[in-house]
């Protein structure tokens, strides 16, 4: 390559400043020392100086750009309306997200409070015939499972249980972990003080012991180490309170289950040898995968164990199957579909955030190529000129996003107080902007940024180079211009399409869920968990004499309608399920009965929330202890296994060989959801066995709260160890089970408006844009005859044309995201007509709005001033 | 004798800056003088160094064509400017009065 041709090539691969300040005259004396008799060959010489220019570039272009930056915040300062609506509108971009992602991170990408919580997963159980599942595993199941599996380092049972601590003060309210001794090894616990469970504990007849959390340790007995050897007065599972031995303490901050407390570790009793009845009692399973074991290969392994356990046993297991579920999305639930939707949502918003900003610059672009063709004249290179744009983006975006993140930790706590009841408490209580948080907002920051960057350095017009100082009154839009900013904006209405009809969607779901019956009327009702000491009502006939004892006493308070009471509360994702069989028709010998849902009542129960009997009787006294067994159906059990014909005096099986009468069928209810279908259940007399420990229904003619005082006294007069908590309203209990939909709503309906107002803002922008760039055509087309109204129609029609393209553009994308949402819906579909045509409808509304003033604005402008302008 | 402020340039800006102060001088001349002095720098470096100080409006550079054996080469000439006079007269000063200083201070140990 001849020299003079490879210093070009050298010169042309460095930045210009490097190139003008360093290259060219080192070079220049390179010359000179060659004319002076150098000997070394010129072309090493080049590339030597070529290669220490590269050496030093880095420092020069950080402090060209630091010099740019340092104008750029001028400029900004120099420009406050702008300046004002560009940050505002990418806070709210970049602030959205930082907010959402600070729930996201707390409660689907933090650690969980394990050692390699990755490798932990839930057991759960799936009914092939019903498609029911359920978290827990049967107890007989859990026997074998144990045994047999090899993927697992072990399979370990655990439950929990609000239990009581009985003191020397008042009785005091506990959350109990029931552990078996192999949970808290897998959970890697390590006690702070004394012990764990010991595989001793969990054995029929072992001395009854407990193992404080760290919190219960230190805020109710004073973080006294002493307390280890000590006694404490507690009740078990069976409900009777026993002396139990602190055997240790647990580790400061475990938990388990990661969303609740863990105030005390009880052993959990488990069979050694599966009992007969394999289904008879049910277990909270979790495990650990060994490693190297992926979940897949534990669930086809527990797959593989369930179908041999469907054969051994057919008339208790078929169609039962165990799979794994990672402990997080256990943990999480429902509660990660509706965040990473909430993430994609607020991720669109900043999309069309970042638009309209664009648009701004564009704007601001036509006012300023005076000044670039000026800098251009004076030698200025278009990299130079990138350079300065790129630098204005990122002053713009380290305002934004420094704004960001005030606007997210004043918004955060907001939107946690929001989520708290439909996301996990424990979670939640730590969402905070912490170091993963302000990676993520620089990682957004930094997208805005490249962004800007690139919008500004494909926006440097050709004409800026021509060497023509443009006069400001000689402004025009170039089409490519136009034609870039109508993009931006159709983009804008496409992704504003997108939240609209995602929002429509969750709000019609939302009225739907409003609308159900849930099949009976929670309004006015009062329900309150209660248990009683099981030492002093240890018989049948103590348990009922109190309950009936009770009932009198809670029906004597006035503006009490009804009491009952209930093991399930409806509306809670309660599952249980118990055998459904005619006794008249048993199931072929081999077969296993199908499952219905199980729910213990009193008569009581149906009255107070007003579930219909549609025939035969409720159940009353006479149900009593001694009485024959009898159970009350719903309606679809009727209509399912006793078509044509009453199901009022029949027999089913309940046990092995026991038979009820079915005295009474009563309306379908919503049991587990308002979403799901009503199913069949099957009711069992609480007054036939009567529990220590019951959730009360109490309907009242006025306030349901307003009589807690009174009941309070009452049940303390009754008894004063009996403990009540979980006090609330069924409308309460009603609401809690929508707050997902309701807070899903809220966020999506937040989001859509936002980007409406964006949407808005933006072709607004664009249009005036647009009018101001075809000044001159206005004024020419008026001068030659055209009216106002035509001229208003003529802008107008283009402000249309951009919001029916990207309408389109979005109904389209609205299609593909509401596949997303489909987990969320409920009585509507992803492609809802009218939700979609209500959300064109309100897009093409606002946008001929906003289009209607730079429209009028065209429609005034006199043609002999335009024209003397040109 | 009243406080002083510490000079604005740095002991290298000081010497190329004196360096100069002898009249419009090439760029390859001060980079030899500076060697002199036992400062060694790349071209590159050292024009590096020249183009801050051009910014910083204390000196004017511009190129020139000159003939070396007959051939003609441009070299890049520099001068001082008032401005960058009048710093580096504060900062000579300002090292006079510290050496004067020290030495009134061993005249009172004596």
């Amino acid at each position: 390559m001849p020299e003079s041709r490879l210093r070009r090539t050298l010169r042309s691969l460095l930045p210009p400043r490097v190139r003008d300040d360093m290259f060219d005259p080192a070079a220049h004396d390179l010359d000179a020392d060659y004319a002076r008799g150098e000997q070394r060959r010129r072309t090493v010489g080049l590339v030597l100086l070529f290669l220490d220019c590269w050496r030093l570039a880095p420092a020069e272009v950080l402090s060209m750009f630091l010099n740019d930056l340092r104008h750029a915040f001028r400029l900004l300062y120099r420009d406050p309306g702008f300046t004002l609506a560009a940050v505002l509108t990418l806070t709210l971009g970049v602030g959205g997200n930082v907010t959402v992602f600070a729930i996201v991170n707390a409660v689907l990408l933090r650690p969980l409070p394990y050692p390699n919580a990755e490798e932990l997963v839930i057991i759960e159980h799936r009914d092939r015939r019903t498609g029911i599942t359920k978290g827990f595993i049967a107890a007989g199941d859990y026997v074998d499972l144990h045994t047999r599996q090899e993927a697992f380092e072990s399979i370990a049972g655990y439950g929990t249980l609000r239990t009581i601590v009985y003191g020397e003060d008042e009785p005091e309210d506990a959350a109990a972990l029931m552990a078996s001794a192999e949970l808290l090894s897998i959970l890697r616990m390590t006690p702070l003080e004394g012990r764990a469970i010991a595989p001793g504990d969990t054995r029929a007849g072992a001395a009854p012991v407990v193992v404080l959390g760290h919190a219960f340790w230190q805020t109710r007995l004073g973080g006294d180490p002493a307390i280890v050897g000590r006694s404490l007065n507690i009740v078990g599972p069976n409900g009777s309170a026993v002396m139990r031995q602190v055997v240790g303490i647990a580790s400061p901050l475990f938990r388990f289950p990661a969303r609740s407390n863990t105030d005390l570790i009880l052993p959990l009793p488990l069979p050694a040898e599966a009992p007969a009845v394999r289904k008879s009692g049910w277990t909270f399973a979790a495990a650990r995968l060994k490693p190297g074991v992926t979940i897949e290969a534990g669930s086809t392994q527990l797959a593989a164990i369930s179908r041999q356990m469907e054969q051994e046993h057919p008339t208790q297991n078929e169609g039962s199957e165990y799979y794994a579920v990672p402990l997080r999305d256990a943990t999480v639930g429902e509660t990660k579909a509706a965040l990473l939707l909430m993430l994609g949502a607020v991720g669109l918003v900043l999309l069309i955030a970042c638009v309209n900003v664009a648009n701004l610059l564009a704007a601001r672009s036509l006012g300023r190529r005076q000044e670039m063709s000026v800098r251009a004249a004076l030698g200025a290179g278009r990299r130079q000129i990138a350079m300065q744009l790129i630098a204005e983006s990122v002053a713009l975006a380290m305002v934004a996003g420094a704004a960001a993140i005030l606007f997210a930790s004043w918004a955060t706590p907001a939107l946690t107080r929001l989520m708290s009841e439909s996301l996990d408490a424990a979670a939640l209580g730590a969402v905070t902007i912490d170091r993963t948080v302000l990676v993520f907002a620089a990682a957004v920051t930094l997208f805005v940024i490249v962004a800007f960057s690139l919008f500004s350095a494909l926006g440097i017009r050709r004409d800026t180079f021509a060497g023509t100082a443009l006069s400001p009154t000689r402004v025009t839009t170039g089409r490519a211009v136009r034609r870039a900013t109508s993009t931006l904006v159709a983009a804008e209405i496409a992704l504003a399409i997108v939240l609209l009809a995602g929002a429509g969607l969750v709000l019609r779901s939302f009225s739907n869920l409003l609308s159900v019956d849930p099949g009976f009327n929670p309004q006015n009702v009062l329900t309150l968990e209660i248990i009683a000491p099981a030492d002093r009502y240890r018989d049948v006939s103590a348990r009922a004499a109190l309950q009936g004892r009770m009932f009198e006493a809670i029906r004597s308070i006035r503006s009490v309608t009804e009491a009952g009471s209930a093991a399930v509360t409806p509306l809670t994702g309660n599952n249980w399920t118990a055998s459904f069989e005619r006794a008249d028709r048993p199931v072929p010998a081999g077969q296993r009965p199908p499952d219905v849902g199980w729910q213990a009542a009193t008569g009581g129960y149906f009255r107070a929330l007003e579930i219909p009997l549609r025939s035969g009787r409720y159940f009353s006294a006479q149900d009593g202890p001694s009485a024959p067994p009898v159970v009350i159906v719903s309606e679809t059990i009727e209509r399912q296994f006793f078509p044509g014909e009453s199901a009022v005096g029949r027999r089913v099986r309940i046990g092995d060989g026991e038979a009820a009468e079915i005295v009474g069928v009563v309306g379908d209810i919503r049991r587990a959801a308002l979403t799901d279908a009503p199913r069949a259940d099957m009711y069992f007399p609480q007054e036939h066995a009567p529990s220590i420990g019951t959730t009360l229904f109490i309907r009242t003619s006025g306030g349901p709260t307003a009589i807690v005082p009174e009941l309070r006294a009452a049940l303390r007069q009754l008894d004063p160890a009996i403990v009540m908590r979980r006090i609330e309203t069924m409308d309460d209990v009603t609401r809690e089970s929508m707050q997902l939909t309701r807070v899903t709503l809220w966020l999506l309906g937040m989001f859509a408006v936002s980007a409406l107002a964006l949407a808005a803002i933006g072709i607004y922008g664009v249009m005036s844009y647009t009018v101001r760039g075809r000044m001159r055509e206005i004024g020419t087309r008026m001068a030659l005859g055209a009216t106002p109204g035509g001229i208003v129609r003529l802008v107008l029609a283009d402000g249309v044309r951009i919001a029916c393209i990207g309408t389109v553009i979005g109904l389209a994308g609205s299609f593909a995201a509401g596949r997303a949402l489909r987990s969320l819906l409920f009585g509507t579909s992803p492609t809802d007509p009218w939700v979609l045509l209500a959300a064109t409808g309100v897009l093409l509304l606002t946008a001929v709005v906003a289009c209607y003033v730079p429209a009028r604005r065209a429609g005034r402008l006199d043609p002999v001033k335009t024209l003397a302008g040109w | 004798m009243r406080s002083q402020r510490l000079p604005r340039l740095t002991h290298l800006q000081f010497l190329v800056l004196g360096l100069l102060r002898s009249g419009e001088t090439a760029g390859r001349v001060v980079r030899e003088g500076l060697a002199a002095h036992g400062v060694k720098r790349t071209a590159p470096a050292f024009y590096q160094l020249m183009a801050r100080l051009e910014r910083d409006g204390l000196v004017d550079g511009w190129y020139e064509q000159i003939t070396v054996r007959d051939q003609a080469v441009t070299e890049r000439r520099y001068k001082l400017r008032p401005q960058g006079m009048k710093l580096w007269t504060e900062a000579r000063d300002f090292y006079a009065g510290v050496a004067a200083q020290g030495a009134a201070a061993r005249w009172s140990d004596a």
